[in-house]
């Protein structure tokens, strides 16, 4: 596969805490239109390869390329007008807003730039948005079936639903890429599986042109929707591949479970 | 010289006394107790209450104000208000602590009496014996304060290093909850860290007074310089904060030294000391680009399951649920009310209250800038009476030297501040609000002692006056002149709220690697709004000179700065009609008082003033919210009745009929 194929790839990421190696010399692709998976057990670094990707944490080696461009020193606001949007393992939600607003906010910080200043002298606030922006606005709410939650603030939600806020907030940004740290934790199944089905269908529809790298737990659902998966443990790149070939490698299994336990699982 | 490293270095012992004690209550509590002065000076003036007013023996006054006093007040502290602040946001463990600043010598003052002290005597007998050592004098006093340093900095020190009970506090830090499963009582291990720290503060009033004076004005200076040195020590290293105090204390020593002492310059000089090390510190974050956040997130995960955010949140969400299904009338209805009260007061008031309520109206539109930069912002900014000051001052130096048209002279007054609020903007906006709130007091203190004491803003101690519009020279008209004013400005902040920006602005508040990720730019944001707030400052500082009809620059002074914080915060942060009954509230409340209750209770607004923002602590929203939303959830039930009767009226026949 050619660069021009893949929409982010990092080179060669190191990062360290102190005397702790957080990632170690990982490199990481992600393809055009395709969903990727990265998954490792608890510490792995899966979160500090997301910061390093999305700008938030600055690595100590390596690069990070967006649609073939070098963004390894562009800062994250200037990363999101690129094409990158992000969802967070805690929810980094906005406590005064609506549903609805966290996606009209992200919908003109994306397109109508100009607004975030220019609305502050003008009577637009009291006028009716436009319409091309209210079609986008609830053309999210509905692929993620939040209908019901559009009004509500955030404050009021549980953990699940400010989970799709996030997905919806970061698909507003109209994306080529969308990091998603965990979108499953604190689903319950039937919503997870609205979730991965959504997620499936924002990246075979016609009209985006996205690319997800998903982090997640929930190996199972990983390995259903991903094209390719990355396991990371220790900080090091251990194993890629297709999900058949993640589900046959005993170096993913001795990660996991630990040596001993590679031979038990076998059983399961 | 060597006296006067030697005097230095007794004030820097008790600066380290007084930054130790605020690092240790913030490391075990996570709250920078901005009334550690209040306290100091509380206890100070107790102990002399004791010991020169009732003439008890020096040992008795200090046991009974430091031993039973000081902790019985940290306990009672604990009790009232501390708990409560645990995991509060920034601003409201801020603006508590801070109310909590204004009105501890309040109180003291109604207790103890209203007496101008010229000595305060320190722990030594008087008179106070002197040593000589190596041909150099050392008092008693130095010699206590020496002895004092030594006992709790390296004591205090060693015991939360390495003893089991500072392993509790430690503990403490990281989660109550777990710290109580462990089995440790988390209350007990506060009420303690909350008396120690009282007794701190006590110790370095007591030793302070007879350096610096008996006054709560004097003892502001006393906690800049601490404040500075918890800043340096980047709120959590005791040796740093230790000495960069004893820095400060041999600095402020030498200038004396080296200056004249009849200098103006030197009195000025001295006070600038805490900036000047707070400035370095600036420029060396500055240069090396470190994010200095104050990460205030105390508490595991467990503990803020047991105790959520309280009911503050979940009210306000109840609330923008309830606005939402409001019409336009049901919503806009508070301030609609209030506009016309407004309209209708000046009409129905004269003589010295119509005079107050024309400053009210001005004071209003400087409130509104501190809702917009703190309220929108989220910036903890102790120095908005800075710009009102400047803009007040440059307006009637304009008006009046210079022969601008006056209203012409107000807009100038706003622009000339409006680059110093981007300039504190710009040093303070990769800083967590903490040290936001910090160091623009520490600016305040600064621009209060430096700039404003110039001789052609004082003018001989006469101010400088300015005279009113020719088209509204009277009160009243003025006062419509104001509330005009007003009203654009409201509008303008009002509108900002509910737009794109104010949407943008909501998000960098609540969330910065949120709003980052989005695309937003959290500096642009911050700077923009630090702009604005000190341009609306200084306008409504200008409109504020012109309805006094005079600029005096002691008028201007931080600590009445941060009773307005106190006020508007405790009426309401996020609101423009809060900003108009604050304005009102500020100046009328305590004109109340004069007249119809005796003297001896002039200091009961300040005090209630004070609770107000303690009451914060419990009420975040403020009472104009609070009460807003009350009223217009009983307007939303009376207007459920009616639909619900509407309905039943419609559907019973139908009823009946199957």
């Amino acid at each position: 596969m050619s660069a021009d194929d893949q929409v982010l790839v990092g080179r060669s990421i190191t990062k360290r805490f102190g005397g702790l190696v957080a990632l170690n010399d990982v490199s990481i692709e992600v393809p055009k239109r395709s969903i990727v998976g990265l998954v490792g057990p608890n510490g792995a670094g899966k979160s500090t390869l997301f910061g390093c990707l999305s700008g938030l944490t600055r690595p100590e080696g390596g690069s990070v390329m967006l649609n073939g461009r070098d963004v390894t020193r562009t800062k994250p606001q200037k990363r999101a007008r690129l094409g990158m949007a992000r969802t967070f393992q805690q929810p980094e939600l906005f406590t005064g807003l609506t549903v609805r607003e966290h996606i009209v906010l992200a919908h003109r910080v994306r397109f109508e730039r100009r607004r975030l200043w220019s609305d502050m002298v003008g009577p637009r606030s009291i006028m009716k948005p436009p319409a091309s922006e209210t079609e986008a606005v609830d053309a999210i709410i509905e692929l993620l079936e939040i209908e019901r939650l559009a009004s509500m603030p955030v404050t009021a939600l549980p953990l699940g639903s400010t989970r799709l806020v996030e997905v919806a907030r970061a698909l507003a940004c109209a994306p080529d890429v969308l990091l998603l740290d965990e979108p499953l934790s604190g689903l319950d199944v039937n919503e997870s599986e609205a979730l991965a089905r959504a997620l499936v269908k924002v990246v075979t529809e016609a009209e985006r042109d996205l690319s997800l790298l998903l982090v997640e737990h929930d190996v199972a659902t990983v390995l259903a929707i991903s094209k390719k998966i990355y396991v990371l443990d220790f900080g090091q790149l251990i194993a890629s591949g297709t999900p058949d070939e993640i589900r046959s490698s005993d170096i993913v299994r001795a990660a996991y479970l630990g040596d001993d336990a590679v031979s038990e699982t076998a059983a399961d | 010289m060597v006296q006067y490293i030697i005097a230095g270095l007794v004030l820097g012992g008790i600066y380290a006394i007084s930054s130790s004690g605020l690092v240790v209550t913030y490391e075990s509590s996570g709250i920078l107790n901005f009334a550690f002065g209040s306290i100091a000076f509380f206890i100070a003036r107790l102990y002399y209450f004791l010991n020169i007013q009732h003439n008890m023996g020096i040992t008795v006054s200090a046991v009974l104000s430091l031993v039973v006093a000081a902790p019985a007040l940290g306990i009672l502290l604990y009790f009232a208000l501390f708990r409560f602040l645990r995991l509060s946001s920034s601003l409201v463990k801020v603006v508590a602590t801070l109310g909590l600043s204004v009105a501890l010598p309040a109180v003291a003052t109604t207790l103890f009496g209203n007496i101008s002290i010229l000595v305060a005597p320190g722990l030594a007998p008087q008179p106070v014996h002197v040593f000589m050592v190596a041909g150099v004098p050392i008092t008693m006093d130095q010699v206590i304060v020496y002895i004092s340093v030594i006992l709790t900095v390296v004591v205090g020190g060693l015991v939360l290093r390495f003893t089991e009970v500072g392993l509790r506090v430690r503990a403490m830090v990281d989660s109550p909850a777990m710290t109580s499963l462990s089995g440790t009582n988390p209350v007990r291990v506060s009420v303690g860290v909350w008396a120690v720290s009282t007794f701190f503060a006590g110790l370095a009033g007591i030793l302070a007074a007879p350096i610096i004076g008996l006054d709560s004005q004097h003892f502001t200076l006393l906690v800049a310089a601490a404040f500075a040195a918890v800043v340096a020590a980047r709120l959590r290293s005791i040796p740093i904060a230790v000495m960069v105090s004893f820095a400060m204390g041999i600095a402020t020593s030498l200038i004396q030294y080296y200056l004249p002492s009849s200098s103006v310059w030197t009195s000025r000089m001295i006070t600038a000391v805490p900036f000047l090390f707070i400035a370095i510190f600036l420029v060396y974050n500055l240069i090396l680009r470190r994010d200095l956040s104050d990460s205030t997130k105390v508490g595991s995960a467990l503990d803020a399951a047991i105790e959520p955010h309280g009911q503050g949140v979940l009210e306000s969400s109840e609330a923008a649920v309830l606005d939402a299904s409001m019409g336009f009338i049901a919503r806009y209805s508070g301030p609609i009310v209030v506009a016309i009260i407004a309209m209708v007061l000046p009409f129905l008031m004269s003589g010295v209250w119509l005079t107050l309520l024309v400053q009210a109206y001005a004071l209003g539109i400087v409130f509104l800038a501190i809702t917009l930069v703190t309220g929108e912002g989220g910036m903890i900014w102790l120095c908005q009476i800075t710009f009102a000051g400047i803009g007040g001052l440059w307006t009637a130096q304009l008006a009046t030297d210079y022969h601008w048209p006056v209203l012409l002279a107000v807009l100038a007054g706003g622009l000339i501040a409006l680059p110093v609020g981007l300039l504190v903007g710009f040093l303070t906006i990769r800083l967590g609000g903490l040290y936001v709130a910090l160091i623009t007091l520490t600016f305040a203190l600064l621009m209060e002692s430096l700039y404003f004491t110039q001789g052609r803003f004082s003018n001989g101690g006469l101010g400088v006056n300015v005279l009113r519009p020719s088209f509204a020279t009277s009160d009243r008209a003025f006062a419509y002149v104001c509330l005009f004013v007003f009203i654009l400005v409201a509008l303008f902040v009002v509108n900002l709220r509910r737009s794109t920006t104010g949407m943008a602005l909501d998000a960098v508040r609540s969330s910065e690697p949120g709003a980052r990720t989005l695309g937003i730019s959290v500096v642009q944001m911050k700077i923009v709004v630090a702009g604005l707030a000190a341009l609306l400052a200084g306008i409504g500082g200008g409109m504020l000179v012109v309805a006094q009809t005079a600029a005096q620059p002691v008028n201007y002074s931080t600590f009445l700065g941060v009773v307005w914080l106190a006020v508007v915060v405790s009426i309401g942060i996020r609101s423009s009609i809060a900003a108009l009954v604050a304005g009102i509230t500020f100046l009328v409340f305590p004109q109340l008082v004069t007249t119809y209750l005796p003297t001896a209770w002039s200091q009961i607004p300040v005090i209630l003033f004070g609770l107000g923002a303690i009451g914060v602590a419990k009420f975040p929203q403020g009472t104009v919210e609070q009460n807003g939303e009350k009223f217009r959830r009983i307007l939303l039930k009376q207007a459920k009745k009616r639909s619900d009767k509407k309905e039943l009226a419609l559907t019973s026949p139908q009823g009946e009929a199957t």
